[in-house]
């Protein structure tokens, strides 16, 4: 199956010119539509960079390889454009956006978004009934979506924003940075649910995580290694159970 | 018989071409010994400039080098005022409204009439000495002796029209309420608004004030305010600037327990000048003011924030007072200049204040266009959401207007 998301030898910088360090450092990974990949790797191997490299986060510079979308050069487009073409990042930080409640804000992407595509913005009613329908799904009550974006809210509830976005505005490629962080069980599982619902075969999701427990929940159909800015071993869920017991030293230990 | 203009203008030391011109105006005024003692104050200091320390970062002087008409008329709609009663000042003239509310009564005075305080403040002596008409009106005052709920606007503008100056005197009895909202829309190559308060036991006041010039237009509203016993005094203004522009608040607590809020916002863009300024003079105890000023300044545009608050050693005890100022530079080339003051010689009180300046924060910018929305439009949308705290004690029935004022003005402006 051709890759939705493809990317070969990328190489990547972080910093000012004089003081730029690779980060990214050949990597390659394809993620075929329809899949769940999963990124573990120990810290600074550069798995937040790889999300903030395909968003394109300003700081962070390629300097080779390449990254599609579906065919489509990612690499070659504004951060806006790169999410009106469908590519959506679960923040490891969800930012603080005071003054801009979280309906507001999640219209306005939606509607800029759709602008960017092309499409008709959508009617008042009908994102008010998904955003309640969606909410629900995320013990989010209409009070907390009146409130400005992540501003006095729990780690854990800035996580389910994060979902709730997602849900808001189906991507057709979601990055999860690391969104089993500062969650407890219970919403591990309300956050893992909503993942779930959005998996689809048009749809290819990459989770990034440190631990595996968040892949009980959400079953990738693969799991990389990253280290030192490059994918040093694949496998099935299994890689990820091992690593939970052997460490990434036996792991990195036996792939070096 | 007629003023000298020889001898009105030794009054002034080296006064300017603007200045003359002013002097030729008020000489054609009839006299009046109210008028002559604002005069005289206004010859003190002349057109205020930069060696003048409450005036170093809004030089009239030098901005008004003549008096001329300006290249166009208002560029600016007034906030509006469904059906309510609107009072409208123009360089040809005042238009009353034909009913006015329950409890509002208007008293044009042929004569000059005077709260006081006004000659403290250079433009306020001005626009007391300048604002009357020849064979019409000098002051208007509004009384108001009952609680009101239809809120009463004013309305300052011009179609390329030289000056207008204009002068309104308001006296709240007490338990009275007055909504009054100010629409300062230029259209004049210099206005003048004097608004003089004065406030009685447990009156209370919302005045609502949008401001917005054109690049060639000098603009100043000046309001002195009086508040006694137990009164409230609500005071937001939004200020788009002209080519130079002042809003000037002084304010008193005359008696205990009165409360006042005194919030802005400016926004200006290249070729415009917005500058706040007040003096909060806390003489009675357990009063409290809190203070919000916000902006937001392009390249080529001018920010001015100006707040004291002074608490005497006795009357001002138990005085409760807050002074935030916060200002976002939209782009490299944006000036802002702040001076908050506290002048405190009381020993039991709280007071605070806060004072920054600073950029968009770039996370938040990356996360928004992340989530699809376009660099400018982040922008403005981020900007809007930071000014728009200072617009919430806004009069009910403009608050939408105003932030629809901003946001147009952002959404057109921010890159």
């Amino acid at each position: 199956m051709r890759g939705m998301l493809k990317l070969e030898n990328l190489t990547a910088t972080v910093g000012e010119d004089d003081e730029a360090k690779t980060i990214i450092n050949g990597l390659s990974l394809d993620v075929p539509a329809g899949e769940v990949h999963a990124i573990m790797g120990p810290n600074g191997a550069g798995k937040s960079t790889l999300s903030y490299v395909l968003t394109g986060r300003d700081g962070y510079e390629v300097t080779g390889g390449s990254a599609t979308l579906e065919g489509d050069d990612l690499l070659d487009m504004d951060p806006e454009e790169r999410a009106a073409k469908g590519l959506f990042l679960s923040f490891q930080y969800p930012v603080e956006i005071p003054g801009v409640p979280v309906m507001t804000f999640v219209r306005t992407a939606m509607n800029a978004q759709r602008k960017l595509r092309g499409e008709e913005e959508i009617s008042a009613p009908d994102f008010i009934k998904k955003s309640r329908e969606i909410g629900q799904k995320l013990n989010l009550t209409t009070d907390m979506l009146k409130r400005p974006l992540n501003v006095g809210f729990s780690g854990g509830e800035k996580k389910r924003l994060e979902i709730f976005q997602m849900m808001m505005l189906e991507p057709r490629f979601a990055i999860l940075d690391e969104t089993d962080s500062g969650l407890d069980i219970d919403a591990l599982r309300t956050v893992a649910d909503g993942v779930n619902a959005l998996r689809s075969p048009e749809r290819g999701m990459l989770v990034i995580t440190h631990y595996q427990r968040l892949l009980d929940h959400i079953k990738p159909d693969k799991v990389h290694v990253l280290a030192n800015g490059k994918i040093i071993k694949t496998g099935g869920p299994e890689l990820a159970h091992r690593l939970e017991e052997e460490g990434y030293d036996g792991v990195l230990g036996e792939a070096a | 018989m007629a003023l000298s203009i020889d001898a009105l203008k030794e009054k002034f030391r080296n006064p300017g071409t603007a200045e003359l011109e002013l002097i030729a105006r008020y000489a054609m005024l009839p006299e009046s010994g109210q008028r002559e003692r604002a005069f005289e104050a206004f010859a003190e200091t002349g057109l205020p400039h930069r060696r003048m320390e409450a005036w170093k970062w809004t030089d009239f002087r030098a901005a008004l080098k003549q008096v001329e008409a300006s290249a166009q008329g208002s560029q600016c709609a007034p906030l509006p005022a469904f059906e309510h009663p609107v009072i409208e000042f123009t360089p040809e003239g005042v238009t009353l409204p034909d009913t006015l509310p329950d409890g509002i009564k208007l008293h044009p005075r042929d004569e000059a009439q005077a709260l006081g305080n006004a000659e403290e403040v250079p433009l306020g002596a001005m626009t007391a000495a300048l604002a009357g008409r020849v064979g019409g009106m000098d002051t208007l005052i509004i009384e108001v002796n009952a609680p009101t709920d239809t809120p009463l606007h004013i309305v300052t503008r011009g179609d390329r029209g030289e000056t207008n100056f204009a002068r309104i005197a308001v006296i709240v009895r007490p338990g009275a309420t007055l909504d009054l909202i100010e629409s300062h829309v230029g259209g004049v190559g210099f206005s003048s608004f004097l608004i003089e308060i004065g406030m009685q036991e447990g009156g209370v006041v919302r005045r609502t004030v949008l401001q917005r010039g054109s690049a060639d237009e000098a603009q100043a509203i000046t309001a002195v305010v009086n508040l006694g016993d137990t009164s409230e005094y609500t005071q937001t203004a939004l200020a788009f600037g002209a080519n130079i522009a002042r809003l000037e608040t002084h304010l008193r607590h005359q008696e205990s327990g009165s409360t006042a809020t005194l919030n802005g916002a400016y926004l200006t863009a290249k070729g415009f000048h917005a500058d706040f300024t007040s003096h909060v003079r806390h003489g009675a105890p357990a009063s409290v003011t809190r203070q919000v000023t916000k902006g937001a300044v392009l390249d080529g545009g001018t920010g001015v924030f100006q707040g004291k608050f002074h608490v005497p050693r006795t009357v001002g005890q138990y005085t409760d007072a807050d002074m935030q100022h916060q200002a976002l530079l939209l782009e490299d080339g944006a000036q802002v200049f702040a001076k908050p003051e506290l002048e405190i010689y009381a020993d039991d009180v709280e007071c605070a204040h806060g004072n920054t300046s600073g950029t968009l924060d770039p996370n938040q910018l990356f996360y928004m266009r992340q989530r699809g929305i376009p660099e400018a439009e982040a922008r403005a949308l981020l900007t809007e959401a930071f000014i728009a705290e200072a617009l919430e004690e806004a009069s009910d029935s403009v608050q939408a207007a105003l932030l629809d004022a901003a946001r147009s003005f952002l959404t057109e402006t921010v890159r």
